[in-house]
């Protein structure tokens, strides 16, 4: 019986996700068919590809609440260079990705600068790239993307629901799950987020670790920007805008604690299909994006507080454990 | 005398261990009692049963006559119970005066009297002696300082008991002396002193009487003057230590670490060297540049000039990292902030310095990083249940050792320890000497920095100290003596 418990505790995000999932199935027909479900899985591609970066990000102590614009100002850049310019598509997807690199490694520099903590540059940032994207844009939304581009987000193999985006989602996840458990780069990504001057007399270059992070949140932010636009079809200033808060939140409920240092890769993934499949429950129920963003709001700060709860739960528990061997 | 404080039959348990075990003591008025015993004797649970931070399951406590069963901690203070923990409970950028009637109503309901607050505060800072504008901002003091406030900030209000908790652990050597005075004041005016610290020394020199706790239970009190050292550690941990510092063989070899006119941060400048199988003791005041040396050694600061040559190749090294690429591995002073990943288990702490070295393509060899782990919780004797148990449940002398095999884990030569055995009882202070005699016995090398003169004088083979920034001396093993080195520190 512990045993159970501990595992539910243990990935209680995907423990969460199957309660939500059975609901759904019996309280809806079409919920539990395999094209319903790689619709879900489409929807919420972009945003979990970005949620690897993010996560990281928190991993290793950081907070990033930029994502949300610096997709959108990348979708705005790639959408402008497709229709404005005669850039190659393939060069266009490249250059959008590099871009979204660069903005990652932006907010490092920024950060050994100012000598300020991520959350802040990013709130920063996030301002300057919304009012970059609405100035390029002139507010209006740039459609009329070729169509060899739109494969990207909406081209299929096998099933007529499995587009690309899902696919690179899944390899993307494998990737990270990867790096995280079994490479020495994603110890050191703990090693920041546990102690970071303990990591940093350790040898790790503790400089060097933040730029590789930011630079590969940056990555996962450009191709979920590319996948995104390619998807709607379309690009616009607003498009990503609030990806930051459930990208937050789904790491959060996947188990990454605020203060760093612990996570796992496929927990964040449920945390966001939790976060995608509310959305889309409460869509279905006639509840329209407004009373979504309070839903939102409210599990954000639950998680947070639950987060909190744990840290002292686990420190009280420590200090108790202490004081009995001490004794 | 009259007995200001009583402690009777306190019984104090946790789920499967006996904390406390039918304690009784007493504090007569206007004596200095010293507390002592080993990490987990009951000190701190003793304490904070008088202090009203916990409640005993059995027992009462007498202050001043007055027996209580039950005490919070707003009733101890009230009756008179004051206390300075060791680490300090100041808010900076609050002034010396506002610290101390911190949580105290001075004066209106709504507006605090900051004449009167001044005046008050002055009036305290002249009790104990002390000359300092109490308008200063906290954030400005130094530690000693800072622990004047605190002591100030307990005896405010009609203190009978002033409780101090290592008070000497957390400010530097010079500084003690000055402490000391403070606290005789203190007894002068009729304030009884519990006096708790590792530092036996310190005890002869300023307590009247000690008592000694082991294993949660009551072991003797005796006066100072009646006592060796020796019993005191019989009764400390139950049994004889034979020696203090264990002997080694090796004799020092050919130079591994050569430092050359390094310079950096205003007045260092340092020179010298360290041999293969060697303890370089380094010895100095806080403040004298001993940490700093060691940053720089271990690549962590970056140095103005000079030149550190490690097995006759000039280190040039950005960050700590390169450092420990040269062989250089640092034991940091402060365990759990620059040593440890707390909240990470054993087999997580113990490779993480030999990642890179044991990963082939970015991809990690855990069959070897947990061979590495295995060695080292047997070779240092690491105590533990298992190796998946987090560092922050294991003692201070435990954490140490994890700190010290994550360092030799990367293979480095050069062991830099800064204070290895502050805040570890002494039978783990025995372990960690005998652990460094090893390391020196299979060709390491070592610079240890020790506020601890007999720690120096035991273990060193040769001693430099320092002072402002520079060596002011260097003692070979037949020049050891604590009156040199305490010359030499101070700058004479």
């Amino acid at each position: 019986m512990s045993k159970v418990i501990d595992f539910c505790r243990r990935n209680l995000a995907w423990v969460l996700l199957f309660v939500i999932c059975v609901v759904f199935t019996f309280t809806s027909n079409n919920f539990l068919t395999l094209s319903n479900l790689l619709n879900i899985l489409n929807q919420n591609a972009y945003i979990i590809i970005c949620t690897y970066g993010i996560a990281l990000i928190m991993m290793s102590g950081g907070l990033d609440m930029a994502v949300g614009y610096q997709m959108s100002i990348c979708g705005v850049l790639c959408a402008m260079m497709l229709t404005g310019t005669g850039i190659p598509m393939p060069l266009v997807v490249i250059i959008t990705i590099v871009v979204s690199v660069g903005f990652g490694a932006l907010g490092t520099l920024l950060e050994q600068l100012l000598q300020l903590p991520r959350i802040f540059v990013s709130i920063g940032l996030s301002t300057v790239y919304q009012g970059v994207a609405y100035v390029i844009t002139n507010s209006k939304t740039i459609s009329g993307l070729p169509d060899s581009f739109k494969v990207i987000g909406q081209g299929t193999v096998l099933h007529p629901s499995l587009t690309y985006a899902t696919i690179l989602m899944v390899i993307g996840g494998i990737v990270m799950s990867f790096v995280m458990d079994r490479t020495y780069f994603g110890r050191y990504v703990f090693a920041l987020g546990g102690n970071e001057a303990a990591a940093r007399l350790a040898g790790i270059n503790v400089k060097r670790m933040k730029y590789a992070i930011g630079c590969v949140a940056g990555f996962f932010c450009g191709i979920g920007a590319v996948i995104l636009t390619s998807r709607v079809g379309a690009a616009a200033a607003g498009t990503a805008a609030g990806t930051e808060i459930t990208v937050l939140t789904g790491v959060l409920v996947g188990g990454v604690s605020v203060r760093g240092g612990d996570g796992k890769i496929a927990n964040c993934i449920a945390g966001v299909l939790i976060m995608g499949l509310l959305a889309n429950g409460m869509q279905l129920a006639g509840l329209n994006t407004y009373y979504q963003y309070v839903a939102k709001g409210a599990i954000m700060l639950l998680v947070m507080w639950f987060d909190a709860f744990q840290i002292k739960r686990r420190a009280i528990a420590a200090n108790k454990r202490k004081e009995e061997r001490a004794a | 005398m009259a007995k200001v404080l009583e402690v009777k039959n306190i019984t104090k348990t946790y789920p499967g261990v006996v904390a406390l075990d039918d304690v009784s003591f007493d504090v007569e008025k206007g004596e200095i009692l010293a507390l002592i015993g080993e990490n987990g004797a009951g000190k701190s649970t003793v304490i904070k049963s008088i202090a009203g931070a916990i409640t005993p399951d059995r027992g009462t406590i007498v202050i001043d006559g007055k027996a209580y069963e039950k005490l919070t901690p707003a009733m101890a203070k009230e009756a008179g119970i004051g206390v300075v923990y060791q680490e300090l409970n100041l808010v900076p950028s609050l002034s010396i005066m506002e610290n101390i009637f911190l949580g105290d109503k001075v004066g209106g309901k709504l507006m605090p009297d900051f004449r009167q607050m001044r005046r008050r505060s002055e009036e305290i800072m002249a009790d104990l002696g002390v000359k300092i504008d109490v308008s200063t901002q906290v954030q400005m003091l130094s530690t000693a300082q800072m622990q004047i406030v605190e002591i100030a900030k307990a005896v405010v209000k009609n203190c009978k008991v002033l409780i101090m908790d290592e008070p000497s652990a957390s400010i530097p050597m010079a500084e003690v002396e000055n402490m000391f005075r403070i606290v005789r004041r203190l007894k002068e005016k009729g304030v009884s002193i519990i006096y708790i610290s590792h530092r036996l020394e310190e005890l002869f020199e300023l307590c009247d009487r000690v008592t000694v706790f082991r294993d949660g239970k009551y072991v003797i009190t005796k006066k100072v003057s009646e006592i060796t050292k020796k019993d005191l550690i019989r009764y400390m941990i139950g049994r004889e230590l034979t020696e203090k510092f264990p002997e080694r063989s090796v004799k020092p070899g050919e130079p591994v670490l050569e430092v050359r006119d390094l310079t950096g941060n205003g007045d260092f400048h340092i020179n010298l060297e360290l041999h293969k199988g060697e303890i370089l003791g380094l010895a100095g005041l806080v403040g004298a540049g001993r940490t700093e040396l060691a940053k720089m050694l271990c690549g962590d600061v970056k140095p103005e000039s000079g030149q550190i040559i490690v097995k006759g190749r000039p280190m040039k090294a950005v960050s700590a990292a390169d450092g420990v690429a040269a062989g250089i591995g640092l034991v940091p002073e402060d365990r759990k902030l620059e040593g440890v990943f707390l909240e990470y288990t054993i087999e997580w702490n113990i490779p993480i310095m030999s990642m890179k070295r044991i990963s082939h393509m970015g991809i990690v060899n855990f069959k070897e990083a947990d061979r590495l782990t295995d060695y080292y919780v047997d070779t240092l004797g690491i105590k533990t249940p298992s190796v998946k148990q987090e560092v922050r449940n294991l003692s201070g002398g435990n954490q140490q050792k994890v700190v010290v095999a994550k360092v030799l884990a990367a293979d480095n030569d050069i062991l830099i320890f800064d204070e290895p055995t502050r805040g570890i009882d002494v039978g783990a202070k025995q372990e960690i000497y005998k652990l460094m005699n090893n390391l020196v016995e299979s060709g390491k090398s070592i610079l240890m920095i020790s506020s601890e003169m007999e720690e120096l004088l035991g273990m060193s083979d040769r001693i430099v100290v320092l002072y402002e920034g520079k060596v002011s001396g260097s003692l070979a093993k037949e020049e050891f003596s604590q009156d040199r080195v305490l010359e030499l520190a101070s700058g004479m």
